[in-house]
Order: C-alpha cells, then structure tokens, then sequence
C-alpha cells in the first residue's frame, strides 16, 4: 500500500500543478455560477416587446386597456373582424406579433383569443392575460355593479386550486427537482469523462516515456494502476471540493448582494401589487419574482444539498472506480500513445448514454426502464442522482443502497479485469491494439 | 557465503513460445557479471523475472541465500534497456520518487541525492524538468536514479546502448568503483568488448537456453583454437625450417623492417616451450603468446554452430 500511496502522491502533485487543472478549478463553476446568473438576471429584465393588434368588433373594450404605457407591450385597436389566415399573410399585419381577439360575447364566455406569431414566454402571456382581465374588470364593474372598482378589486379574490401526488403532497419531485439531480449527475459525468480519460493519458504516456519498467522493478502492475487511480481520483476530488466551494460562495453571495429581492418570496406582497397594479415598475418586478421563484426557491430551499453532496461523493466514487479502470486497462493496453481511440471512443459513447440515461428517467421515472438504469453499473451515477432529487417512495430508500452496492461491486469486478490487462499489456510495446490483443492478455495468468 | 543470485531452473514461456528454458545460473558478490545472447534470446526475460516484473513458470530465483521475496528488490538496482523520466517533473522531485519507491526514507533519499549530484557535479541542474535536460543529461539522471539507494545488486540492461562515448565512459569507471566496494552487477549487452574489458564472469544465453557461463578467461579458453603467435626480426626460410616438424605455419603478417608475426598450429606432442627450444639462435624473437578468441569471436563461435543446425 505503501508503494501505492507514493504513486498516488506524485499523481495528485502533478495533476494539481498543472495548469489545465487550475483552469478547470476556476472557470469550471464561474460557467455554472455565469449560468445561474444569467438565468436569474434576465428574468428580471426582459426587453421583449410585442405589438398588440386587438380585434374588438363590438367596441366592448372602447379602444383602451392600458391607463399608462407598458414599455413591454404596445396595444392597437382595429374595429372589424380579423380572419386569422389574414392577419397571418396580409402586409399591413405583419407589424403586429399577436392578433388578441376579442368577441361580442366576451362578458359572458370570459374567453378570449391570442393568434402569435412566435411564442411568446410565458411572462408575455401572463402580462397580456393579465391587462386584458383587468380591462374587462373596469367594464364589468361598470356594466354590471354599482361599486368602485377599488372596491370590487378589494372585494375579488382569485380562489386558486392546487393539484398534488397523494404521495408527495409538497410536490418535491417536480420536475426542477428532477433538473437539479440531473444537474449533479452531469457533474458526475464531467467528472468521470474528464478524470477518467486522465487516467488513460497518464497510463499511456507513462508506457510511450518508458519510466514504467524502472517503476514495475519497485512496484506490482496492481499497485501501479491503484496508485495512479487513487492519486487521479484524489486530484478530482479536490476539484470538485473547489467547484463546490466557489458555487456555494458564489451562490450565496448572489442572494446577499446581487438579487436580495427576487430570491425572497416573501418580498413579493400580492395585495399591495394588486393596488399598485398601475404601477409599471413594481409589475415589472411581479412577473420577474412569479417566474422566477420557482427556480430561486428550488436552488436555495427544496434541493437538500446535504444530502445530493452526501451521496454525490459515494457515486462519483463508484462510478469513477468503475470506468477509470477501464481508462486504465485500455491506456496500459495501447501499443502507442495514439493508438487504442477505437476503444476508447465506445467508452465515451456508453458515458454519453449514461447522461441521456439521467434525462430520460427524469421525465420517465416509474417505468421498468428506470429501473434498470438506476441499477445498471454504467448508468447508475447519474441516474441516482436524479432519482435522489426527485424523491424515493416511502420506504423505498433502501434502493439508493443496492445501487451504490451493485456498482461498488461492478467496480471491484472491473478493476480486478483491468489489473489483469493492466499486467499483461503495460510492456507490450509498438503493436496496434486489437480485440484479439484484450482476450489474450485477459486469459493470460 | 558468496552467492549474491542464483536462478534455478528457471522455465517462462509466452503463450507456448519458451523465452528461457532450464536456465540455471550463479552471480557471485563483487563480480560484474555479463549476460549475453543475440536478441531475442531471452536476457531481458531473465533481468524481469530476476526483477519480479515476470514471476517464472517453474524453477527459482534465490537472493543472498533465500528464495527471493518482494523486499529483496529494495536491495537490487535496475538501468533497463527501454528507460524513460517522467518529463514534466523536476530531476531532484524524480530523483526523490525513485528513491522512495526503492525503499529509502525521505530524510535518507535526501542525503543520497545530495551525495550523487555532488558526485556527477549536477547541482545546477536540480530545479530543471526532465524536458529541459538534453538526452547526455537524462542519460546521468537515469544512472543515478538506478544507483542512488546503493543496492547490493545492479542489474543494468544494455547500459551502454543510447548513452554518449561519455558517459559510456563515466559509467564504467563508476561500475569499477561500485565493484571495488563489494557491489555486484549484473549486465546485458551486445557489446563484447565491454564484457571482455569489465565483466568477470559471464553467461551467453541463445534461444532460451544457457550455451556457456564461465570467467571470461575460462569462455575464451574453451573457444581457442591451440594457435600460438609469434613476432620476430629474421630470416623467414631460416625460421621455417627452425621449426622443423613440430609446428606447422597457418599465417604470417610482414610488419616491415624484416619483423614478421606468425600463427603457428602445434602437431603431435610438441610444447610452447619446445618451439622457444627450436626458434632460440634462429631469429631474434620479440613476443611469443598464446592466441586467444576474443569475446566477439567466443559470442560468434557459440552462437553460429547453432543457428546452422536450425537452418538445417
């Protein structure tokens, strides 16, 4: 062991003086922070801009919406009908991004049309739902009651439905939980493709330098490829301590000193938005809070980063024992540097389908499939780890641990399959690397 | 005891094909021991079972008595044929590594570092990366490497190949120095007059099989051919006939200045010291030696019988 901690000492200093990893250290969570950002900042200030046309043939809403101009939306009034097939061709429409429809029975049906050219988010939908119903609160308050519409406003109430999983009523497992976990398992993946093919590049150089006789004179092929493992290993788990340690800072100084208001709920006060609905600014603000606090109170509260951290190393763990002694068997197998792609490209791919594996148990998450992936060795890491955000059933959170037994074994197998690879092709030099050459050398004592 | 190394029996083949067969051998304490063997005979084979990078099929390897074990090899040294650094580390953080793998502790690596690179006089070059050294400079490092925890046995693979006449020399007189403090060495190569210049003893291994293990002077005695030499200044008819039956001339080289040098065969009962008898008051005779293969000619004459019979 002795020997093998010497070899993983002179990995990790190499690894972690290099520049490449000092690099990664750095701009890795500056993206992801870079990206968090963005998504909160825009948010709060989109310029999107839609023109209106309003077609309102009974005059019902007398040529207004809007007491004061909306910097976002620019509503026009035309009389008549608007066939869609013309406001979609005719020249004179093509200003207009929307055709909202409105019929002469609009007070009783309460409906009403929006025809858009291109999607608009859902922000812009909610805004010209928004103003089109406080527009036709003005005129039913008029036509029908003898109130002020303060008054009524004061009175009205939205009665809102919520539908929830009997078994999960807090709704944990929705789908930006599930994007969270798959957040951690592409982490995993990165971190495995990335110090999984380090592995492969140092074996390999080791073999092309020729230091590895001088080095097999002192220690076993076993303790080689587990020193280089280890000290391989030991250098990505700083980095992710690094990148753990950055996103956290990051995040927290995000919600201290960049976006205190849009990352507290309890900022937003639906009431006085609703008296200072005429208020521009203050809208502006609403919407952004309304979308956006989903996604702040997903990243500060629902997600149990204890937890997610906790399991994260145990998986990655697995996952980068199992497939870094693949990396290392096919690294001591290459007959040169630049030989072996053919084999490792397979490798990729089955990691490549590992993330695929995450995404689609995130939107598929009870059928056999899933089932199968989270206990499949190759897909494990990140499919647990969306399984893991999106909640175990009641009393099925043993099922984490026959995962994480299922792909420790997978790993010992794996590595036990390399070192014999490992020992019989680390000084077979110059050949092109073949399959027979991997059956050779795995039946070969 | 005086037996640092003893193979014994030793079988190892790859996949059916045999890479030593039988092989037996003795390395005694504070000799230079040469292995020899066309390529492919089978030497490197022997230096990594000897090094625990192959284990053998069957046979043994004893250490200084017992049968070998992994922490024997702390005592043993290796310069192999394929040698390499890492590039990117520094020659003092390489040099530190090796040693510690060796078995040296970090405060013990350090004074041996500091001995040798005071020895070879490379202090300078201590903070440098291995891809800042040209290849003479690697070349040192790699010695030192192989040396700097003073193992009992040095086992170097084909030293002289690759290394500059240089350092080709720098390293003989340190094997010479190493010998003269009680180290054994163990050396493969193709180079004959190295082997006849610092090696004792030696083995000469052909297609995995031992041909002939000996002193030097022992492999060239069993090779010679019985040819005597002599040099003279004279008559060459007064010399020929000086000779009279008991010796007959195989060849003559005319030096000029009426000196010649003549190989003599020897028939029937006649002696080295008969011809002195016969040649005295004939010729003035300026050396008389006995003619002695080269190790070059010994590698070629036990090499070449046998691939002829194979070729047959």
């Amino acid at each position: 062991m002795k020997n093998s901690w010497l070899i993983a000492v002179r990995e990790w200093r190499e690894r972690v003086s290099s520049r490449s990893f000092i690099m990664l250290s750095v701009i890795g969570p500056l993206i992801v922070l870079g990206m968090v950002y963005v998504m909160f900042a825009l948010g709060g200030q989109s310029k999107q801009h839609w023109n209106v046309l309003i077609a309102d043939p009974g005059g019902i809403m007398n040529n207004k919406i809007m007491p004061q101009i909306d910097n976002s939306v620019t509503y026009a009034f035309a009389d008549g009908y608007i066939e869609v097939d013309e406001f979609r061709d005719a020249k004179k429409y093509q200003k207009f991004d929307a055709l909202l429809e409105v019929n002469e029975k609009v007070l009783s049906n309460k409906t009403g049309f929006v025809f858009y050219r291109e999607k608009p988010s859902v922000r812009m939908q909610t805004r010209v739902h928004y103003q089109f119903e406080r527009r036709l609160e003005e005129i039913v308050v008029k036509e029908f009651t003898k109130m002020s519409l303060s008054k009524f406003r004061s009175i009205k109430q939205p009665i809102n439905v919520t539908f929830a999983d009997v078994n999960d009523p807090e709704d944990e497992a929705n789908d930006l939980s599930g994007w969270a976990g798959f957040f951690f398992g592409t982490l995993i993946f990165l971190f495995i493709f990335l110090f999984g093919m380090t592995v492969l590049r140092s074996v390999s150089r080791e073999k092309s330098n020729r230091i590895v006789e001088v080095l097999l004179a002192s220690v076993s092929p076993f303790q080689l490829m587990r020193g280089k493992i280890m000290g391989i290993g030991m250098s990505a788990f700083l980095q992710f301590v690094i990148w753990i340690s950055i996103i956290g800072a990051g995040l927290y100084f995000m919600r201290e000193n960049i976006f205190p208001d849009v990352m507290d709920a309890s900022n937003i006060n639906i009431e006085q938005l609703t008296l200072d609905a005429n208020d521009a600014s203050y809208q502006e603000s609403y919407y952004a809070a309304r979308e956006y606090n989903e996604f702040v109170n997903l990243v500060y509260e629902r997600v149990e980063f204890g937890t997610i951290l906790g399991f994260f190393i145990l998986f990655f763990i697995g996952g980068y024992l199992f497939y870094s002694s693949i990396f290392a068997a096919i690294g001591a197998t290459m007959g040169s540097e630049s030989d072996g792609q053919q084999f490792v490209i397979p490798i990729v791919i089955v990691l490549c389908l590992s993330l695929y594996a995450g995404y689609y148990v995130m939107n598929n998450p009870e059928t056999q499939m899933a089932t199968f992936l989270h206990y499949f060795p190759f897909t494990a890491p990140v499919v647990v780890m969306v399984k893991l955000s999106q909640g175990y059933e009641v009393g099925h959170a043993y099922e984490i641990y026959v995962a994480f037994f299922v792909l420790i074994v997978s790993a010992f197998i794996s590595l036990l399959i390399a070192a014999r690879l490992y020992k019989n092709g680390i000084l077979q030099f110059g050949h092109r690397l073949r399959i027979k050459h991997l059956f050779k050398w795995l039946k070969s004592t | 005891m005086n037996t640092i190394l003893e193979i014994r029996n030793v079988n190892k083949s790859f996949y059916q094909k045999p890479a030593l067969t039988n092989l037996s051998l003795k390395v005694q304490k504070g000799e230079i021991f040469g292995v020899m063997g066309p390529n492919g005979a089978g030497k490197t084979t022997l230096i990594r079972i000897i090094n625990r990078i192959f284990s053998p099929d069957s046979g043994s390897v004893r250490f200084d008595g017992d049968l070998m074990v992994d922490r024997d090899l702390y005592h043993i040294g290796y310069l192999p044929e394929e040698r390499g650094l890492y590039r990117n580390m520094t020659v003092e953080a390489q040099a530190m590594f090796l040693a510690r793998i060796r078995g040296l502790s970090k405060s013990d690596a350090k004074v041996k570092i500091d001995y040798w690179f005071d020895r070879f006089d490379i202090n300078d070059w201590r903070k440098k990366r291995v891809e800042e050294l040209s290849k003479g400079m690697a070349q040192k490092i790699q010695f030192i490497c192989a040396v700097l925890h003073e193992p009992k046995l040095l086992i170097l693979d084909e030293p002289f190949s690759g290394f500059d006449p240089v350092n080709v020399e720098l390293i003989k007189q340190e094997l010479s120095e190493m010998r003269a403090a009680g180290k054994t060495i163990m050396l493969s190569t193709h180079n004959m007059k190295s082997v006849e210049e610092i090696c004792d003893r030696a083995v000469l291994i052909d297609q995995s099989r031992k041909i002939a293990e000996g002193s030097i002077s022992e492999l060239q005695d069993a090779q010679k051919s019985g040819l005597i030499a002599v040099r003279f200044q004279g008559n060459m008819i007064a010399f020929v006939n000086a000779l009279w039956t008991g010796f007959v001339v195989e060849d003559k080289i005319i030096l000029g200045d009426n000196r010649f040098e003549v190989h003599l065969a020897v028939r029937g009962e006649s002696s080295f010291d008969d011809l002195l008898k016969v040649l005295m008051g004939h010729v003035k005779i300026e050396a008389v030696w006995e003619m002695r293969p080269s190790m070059q000619d010994v590698f070629i004459q036990l090499v070449q019988p046998k691939k002829e019979e194979d070729e047959k």
